[in-house]
């Protein structure tokens, strides 16, 4: 398609916690500067911005973008902004990714940010209002809820019971106890999340990530800056997305066709044929526990209704056969909507280059997938790296 | 004017009335927080430095947005300024006039490569003029939280 090969050659990230007392331009700086630190480069040195961040609405900033732009490096520089819901982290990348590949710039910053504490009295209050104004909106919906209508079809479709489900978090819970950034690390039990309060069937309160503030940055570079820079390059070797319809009672809510579309795309950019073969290590969108199961299995990495069974065998435990979200994922390690996207990215590079520490799956992989999902719940992301 | 002016028959149609019901609750973050504890605590306007630039930022920033440097250097800066530019307003956000016109001005302080937009108080609005010199007016010292409106304004010297 004569696209030039890019590579991740930096990463850095804040930590991940309830309330930040930087500004979200300060928390976008620290991200940046530690990715620009970790492969010694510069602001003379890069080329163009892609700025991610969600509702306008978390930070209190309206053209939040604008508001951004200095923390994210992007002083007279070309900078894009970009946003879809959730799903905006991975998507991030990909603009990033495309403004490399495409040979306009030879270098690219990406950065992601959210300060969701700025929000009262609760974030979800900014969910209210992405819905349909005439049809939804007057149910007072939230996130919460709309999920658990997802939830229930996907657990009575598949005959799941919560067990199934709660192994997940209580697995990333537990792997986020080797992320020093993360803001949720527990070692709980399944009983844990079971005992749980009920915020609105099936859904419970250790079922849900928590919101975040924090800002997670990667620096991007074409092959011949790549190689200069590093000899450890980390290549994008494929990347997708896809919009199913924003009107979300018009699909089947069991099984995530549009994460599917996107890794299809990805997959085929890739050249790769067998994903569950192919594919080492994987960073689902794990907003919710039963998230991570749905997406895997919209990721071709597993049957529909087979990822809760690859749970309980710990095939996807940091030491299985498919290790997934060995960082500790949005469960254990937060999730400011868009820096989590990145923070599931830089997990990827880490892992691939052998730097994760104490997260470091065996086998040295060779290939690993980031994903993430969000907007009005119809987006999928996919990114796939290797070595 | 409005759509539901324009439109004479409108009580006809079908609306829902909503709002977006949030409110935001600010940290000022590391540098603002100096910043505007020095205002409060000493009534002094407070930079930071970058040395490599060699700029000086007001209101202070904790990174230097052009080589990104850690700014870890501080200095209090003359409490004094230059117009730069200066609008009078006579309208309120909702386009009623106002009782009496309020004068907003940008002001270069000495030493610094940005400044200050803030009222111009106690100004004749036809003795203003771009260069004039102006201080800033801090409120008494009781009075202040830790805002910006600790400051009430500049006046002319």
């Amino acid at each position: 398609m004569g696209m030039r090969k890019v590579a991740v050659v930096g990463a850095g990230m804040t930590k991940f916690m309830r309330r930040a007392q930087e500004t979200g331009r300060e928390l976008a700086y620290q991200a940046t500067k530690m990715a620009l630190d970790s492969c010694e480069m510069t602001l003379d040195d890069i080329d163009s911005v892609a700025l991610g961040t969600a509702p306008d609405a978390f930070d209190g900033v309206h053209m939040k973008g604008e508001y951004l732009s200095d923390g994210a490096g992007a002083w007279n520089k070309p900078y894009m902004r970009c946003y879809v819901g959730g799903g905006t982290g991975v998507f991030a990348a990909i603009q990033g990714w495309y403004q490399v590949a495409s040979g306009l710039f030879d270098t690219c910053l990406v950065v992601c940010e959210e300060k969701m504490s700025s929000c009262k009295p609760h974030p979800q209050g900014a969910f209210l209002t992405i819905f349909d104004h005439t049809t939804e909106r007057a149910l007072k919906p939230n996130l919460i809820w709309i999920f658990a209508l997802e939830m229930n079809r996907y657990m009575t479709v598949h005959g799941l019971e919560k067990k199934d489900i709660a192994r997940v978090a209580v697995k990333n819970k537990r792997n986020a106890l080797d992320h020093p950034c993360a803001q949720v690390a527990a070692d709980i039990t399944v009983e844990d999340v079971l005992n749980s309060e009920v915020l609105a069937w099936p859904v419970q309160r250790l079922d849900v990530s928590p919101t975040s503030d924090g800002a997670a940055s990667m620096v991007l570079a074409a092959e011949h800056v790549a190689k200069r820079i590093t000899d450890k390059p980390v290549w994008i070797k494929g990347v997708g997305w896809s919009l199913d319809t924003a009107y979300w009672t018009n699909r089947d809510l069991y099984y995530p066709k549009y994460v599917e579309s996107a890794a299809r795309m990805a997959y085929d950019m890739a050249g790769i044929k067998e994903p569950r073969k192919e594919i080492h290590v994987v960073e689902p969108y794990d907003p919710f526990d039963y998230k991570e199961l749905h997406h895997l299995e919209g990721l071709l990495l597993c049957e529909k209704g087979e990822a809760p069974r690859l749970t309980a065998d710990g095939v996807t435990a940091r030491d299985g056969d498919m290790p997934v979200c060995p960082s500790g994922g949005l469960l254990g390690v937060g999730n400011p909507i868009a820096a989590s996207g990145i923070m599931k990215l830089n997990e990827i590079f880490w892992q691939l280059r052998g730097e994760a520490g104490k997260r470091q799956v065996p086998g040295q992989p060779r290939t690993g997938l980031a994903q993430s999902w969000g907007d009005l719940m119809q987006v999928g992301c996919v990114v796939v790296l290797g070595i | 004017m409005s759509l539901i002016e324009r439109l004479g028959t409108f009580g006809d149609a079908k609306v829902w009335y909503d709002n977006i019901p949030l409110e935001s609750e600010y940290t000022v973050g590391i540098a603002g927080e100096r910043f505007l504890r020095a205002i409060k605590d000493r009534g002094v306007i407070l930079g930071t430095v970058c040395p490599a630039c060699d700029l000086t930022y007001v209101p202070p920033s904790m990174y230097c947005e052009r080589c990104f440097t850690q700014l870890d250097e501080w200095v209090e800066l003359p409490a004094k300024g230059t117009v730069y530019t200066f609008t009078i307003v006579t309208r309120s956000l909702d386009g009623q006039a106002l009782d009496e016109p309020e004068i907003l001005a940008f002001v270069k302080l000495p030493g610094a490569h940005g400044g200050l937009v803030h009222r111009l108080t106690t100004a004749k609005p036809e003795d203003v003029e771009i260069g004039m010199e102006v201080e800033v007016v801090f409120k008494p010292q009781k009075e202040r939280e830790g805002s910006i409106l600790d400051i009430k304004g500049f006046k002319p010297t």
